[in-house]
């Protein structure tokens, strides 16, 4: 089994734009990955003038709120500039039970990489920049204007899913059975829990990206 | 999925055939979902449905059916179309199965122009020229024979492997119509359909849509505006299936820019230096229905030339007036629902695919009915794979409005009756295709022909159930068209009848001359006497006071009751002008009657007078 990875386009969001930018990415990406009966539901971003998909399931949804806002802390606790957060799709494999483990594998065929930079004032502005559009202060152009950035370059990366989406089709495992939303097994790596275990998926990464395009 | 069962009686490519055809409605779907206003996922189907035929006041019968259908369609339960590439979508366009989109004997492209039309709000909507639309996204859809892909499984003929190479088409489709689902939401001219919908007031452009099977080109300037986005194409072992779309990223400032509300329309609007917005594309892309003399309510039409090429159906596209289209339209779905109800295949076992070709003739009726929408489907229909449009061959795409009609009426019918007097399809496709060109435009005309048709239809099949609905479809059908025209010029009364009375005024001030009083009063020699001194009399100046104030009272109220703007000699609407007529008669007859007592009066003194004169003469 092949792995695609996508590595998506940096964005440099404020703090208080990453749970929408997040959002936004996430769900884009699981909803082009959920092959079951999906009723698609339209989410207009608050911030930016950019109308999402999900998938409309609720179990989901509240799924990626939690790794976000665990991302969020993570960010409020280490403010370095980069931040990263991985969401895989693997298959369920029953490894051949040999020498002595019966154990479930994971069959990694897709990771998608979401680049952030998060900008280091993270709560100066947020409160601010939401009310303050009325209020013409001298750095307000200069935030609209940034803002547009961050919307442009959201979009980008939305339109950088599709073409990947487009793209990269035959790695995709078969249709899952089963009624409801079916999403393919996937899990959301977020640098949160230690470092190491960050460190380990990208060398598990390394690993699987040695041989990235032989089915395309 | 469909192609997950029953492969035996089905051919791969048949069933590969049925899942670009559904392929083509689903993209199709998609696109119009997200640029036909009020008919969207981001609106509550059922409460858009029951307000639009509330709109129309003669629809009261079919609105009380859509609304309940409206209501039970907001159930959860997935419809057949729905499980097509396990994307449920919620409204269908109105019109948009009707569609024949693509049959292998057909293999045009599908060609979808989005348009931006700018809205003046002509009291006659229908029949005025069009100002120009704006192509503002085209999607092409294409199903590639001549890029054949020889691909090693299905050649080796395996049915496993054949059925691997259709899992893998319709995975692959589905994953292009997941990607088109995002895209359509993403490209600029999203933003003017939310604007469309989300905002109450007026605007002065809407959108619109064409679908054809021909690449009009556009002109070179305005091709250079778009941008072109294309989705990967799917490789299946007949052909490639592409689709790409060119758009113009400066939608936004197009909408966002108020037309000029002149009510004028200017013919060289676009070239005109005065049009900042719209100098850019110096030569409009006339696509689609160009200039002649098409309606100004462009919104409302909606062309599909599958085969032929230039016919226009009215289609409920985009509108968002309150004028009488969008509920004819809109009822006319909802009165469909009935129609589709009765097709849930009860008594069919849920079928595969493979099976599907034995119900073509039942389930090919489906795809013009907005059945899943806003069916409540009573029957549970099993996930059928409808055969698709390709069924209808190049015939049927207008709008349903004749086998929409058995409305209400039809409903009640216990479905097995309902089933029993269904004709084969083909006969209905082709009075389909004969009469239903301009259904909507021309309302009572054309329901009267689909009316007939449908009744020489009903004396081939079972003539016992067509009397009923010919009489049931009739009167909604007409009462809408009725209602449609008339309320406009009701609501133009005033404007337009003032005018005519401005001239009529001035007969006014010359009662005599109008020839109702004069010629009564013509017939008897002496009453002609007395009508001709009385018109003397009153184009004299007044002999008494009151007289004149008579007369003129009515005329001051009612001018001050319709239009107090207009000057004086302009009391305009047809009461003031009646109350004085009115007013006058009895003033007249008072004259006349005066009128003589003064003569008389005049002539004793004459008389006394002379008797004085030849008295002193004497």
């Amino acid at each position: 089994m092949n792995c695609e990875v996508c590595q998506l386009k940096d964005l440099e969001v404020e703090h208080f734009e990453i749970r929408e930018v997040l959002r936004c990415i996430l769900h884009t990406i699981v909803f082009h990955r959920a092959l079951g009966l999906v009723r698609p539901k339209d989410v207009d971003l608050e911030l930016f003038d950019v109308t999402y998909v999900q998938c409309g399931d609720v179990e989901l949804e509240k799924k990626i709120d939690e790794k976000i806002e665990h991302f969020i802390s993570w960010v409020e606790k280490h403010p370095n500039k980069k931040s990263q957060i991985c969401l895989s799709f693997y298959e369920v494999k029953n490894k051949q039970p040999y020498w002595f483990t019966n154990k479930i594998e994971r069959l990694y065929w897709e990771q998608w990489y979401i680049n952030l930079n998060v900008a280091q004032h993270p709560k100066a502005h947020s409160s601010k920049s939401h009310n303050s559009k009325v209020v013409v202060d001298p750095g307000e152009e200069e935030r609209i204007a940034r803002r547009a950035a961050v919307e442009a370059s959201l979009r980008e990366v939305l339109f950088q899913i599709i073409k990947f989406v487009n793209e990269k089709k035959d790695h995709v495992p078969p249709i899952p059975n089963g009624d409801g939303v079916v999403y393919f097994p996937h899990e959301i790596t977020i640098p949160s829990s230690s470092d190491s275990a960050f460190g380990m998926d990208m060398i598990k990464r390394m690993l699987q990206t040695g041989h990235p395009t032989m089915l395309s | 999925m469909p192609r997950s069962h029953g492969n035996h009686s089905h051919s791969d490519a048949a069933k590969m055939e049925q899942i670009i055809t559904e392929f083509y409605t689903k993209s199709l779907h998609i696109i119009l979902e997200s640029r036909t206003p009020y008919v969207s996922s981001r609106n509550f189907s059922g409460e858009q449905i029951m307000s639009m035929s509330l709109s129309s006041p003669s629809s009261s019968s079919s609105s009380a059916s859509a609304s309940a259908s409206a209501s039970a369609a907001s159930s959860v339960r997935p419809r057949p179309r729905d499980k097509w590439f396990n994307l449920a979508l919620r409204g269908y366009p109105g019109g948009m199965e009707n569609l024949d989109l693509w049959h292998h004997s057909n293999p045009e492209p599908m060609v979808v122009d989005v348009v931006l039309v700018p809205l003046d709000w002509d009291p006659t909507p229908n029949f005025s020229p069009t100002r120009e639309e704006i192509v503002i996204e085209r999607w092409v859809l294409q199903y590639d024979h001549t890029r054949k892909v020889k691909d090693n499984h299905s050649s080796g003929s395996s049915r496993r492997s054949g059925n691997t190479t259709l899992h893998n088409l319709y995975k692959k489709s589905m994953l292009l119509l997941r990607s088109l689902y995002l895209t359509v939401r993403l490209l600029p001219a999203y933003k003017v359909f939310r604007d469309l919908n989300s905002s109450a007031q007026l605007r002065t452009f809407s959108l619109a849509y064409h679908v054809s099977s021909v690449i009009e080109p556009f002109p070179r300037s305005a091709e250079a505006e778009m941008q072109r986005f294309g989705f990967t194409p799917i490789d299946t072992s007949a052909g490639r299936l592409c689709l790409s779309v060119l758009y113009r990223s400066s939608v936004l400032d197009l909408s966002s820019e108020p037309t000029p509300l002149t009510p004028q329309v200017i013919p060289d609007y676009v070239g005109s230096p005065l049009a900042e917005p719209l100098k850019r594309f110096p030569s409009l892309p006339q696509v689609g229905l160009g200039n002649h003399g098409s309606p100004s309510s462009l919104p409302f039409s909606r062309r599909h030339s599958w085969g032929f090429d230039l016919y226009r159906a009215s289609s409920p596209s985009v509108s968002f007036s309150p004028s009488p289209s969008p509920t004819h339209s809109e009822s006319n779905a909802s009165i469909s629902n009935p129609v589709s109800r009765r097709f849930p295949p009860t008594s069919l076992p849920p079928h595969p695919p493979g099976t599907s070709i034995a119900y073509k003739n039942t389930t090919s009726f489906d795809e013009y009915c907005p059945s899943p929408t806003f069916s409540p489907s009573p029957s549970p229909s099993p996930p059928i794979y409808i055969p698709g449009t390709h069924l209808s061959k190049g015939l049927l795409r207008s709008e349903s409005a004749p086998v929409n009609i058995p409305t209400t009426r039809l409903s009640s019918l216990p479905a097995l009756s309902n089933k029993q007097y269904l004709p084969p399809s083909p006969p209905i496709k082709n009075t389909r295709s004969g009469t239903l060109r301009t259904d909507k435009f021309t309302g009572p005309i054309q329901t009267g022909a689909a009316v007939e048709q449908l009744f020489s239809l009903g004396k081939d099949d079972n003539r016992k159930y067509f009397g009923p609905k010919i009489s049931s479809n009739d009167s909604p059908q007409i009462s809408f068209s009725r209602s449609s025209s008339r309320s406009l010029p009701d609501d133009f009364d005033d404007p337009e009848f003032d005018c005519p009375f401005d001239v009529d005024d001035v007969d006014m001030t010359d009662p005599g001359s109008r020839p109702g009083s004069f010629d009564q009063k013509g017939h008897i020699s002496q009453d002609a006497a007395v009508g001709d001194l009385v018109r003397m009399l009153k184009k004299a100046p007044p002999l008494r006071p009151e007289f004149s104030n008579s007369v003129n009272v009515p005329q001051a109220s009612g001018s001050e009751i319709w239009s107090s703007s207009i000057q004086e000699p302009c009391p305009a609407a047809q009461n003031a002008v009646s109350t004085s007529v009115t007013s006058s008669g009895p003033g007249r007859s008072k004259t006349t009657a005066d009128a003589l007592e003064e003569l008389q009066g005049y002539r004793e003194m004459k008389t006394l007078l002379l008797k004085q004169g030849s008295k002193s003469y004497t």
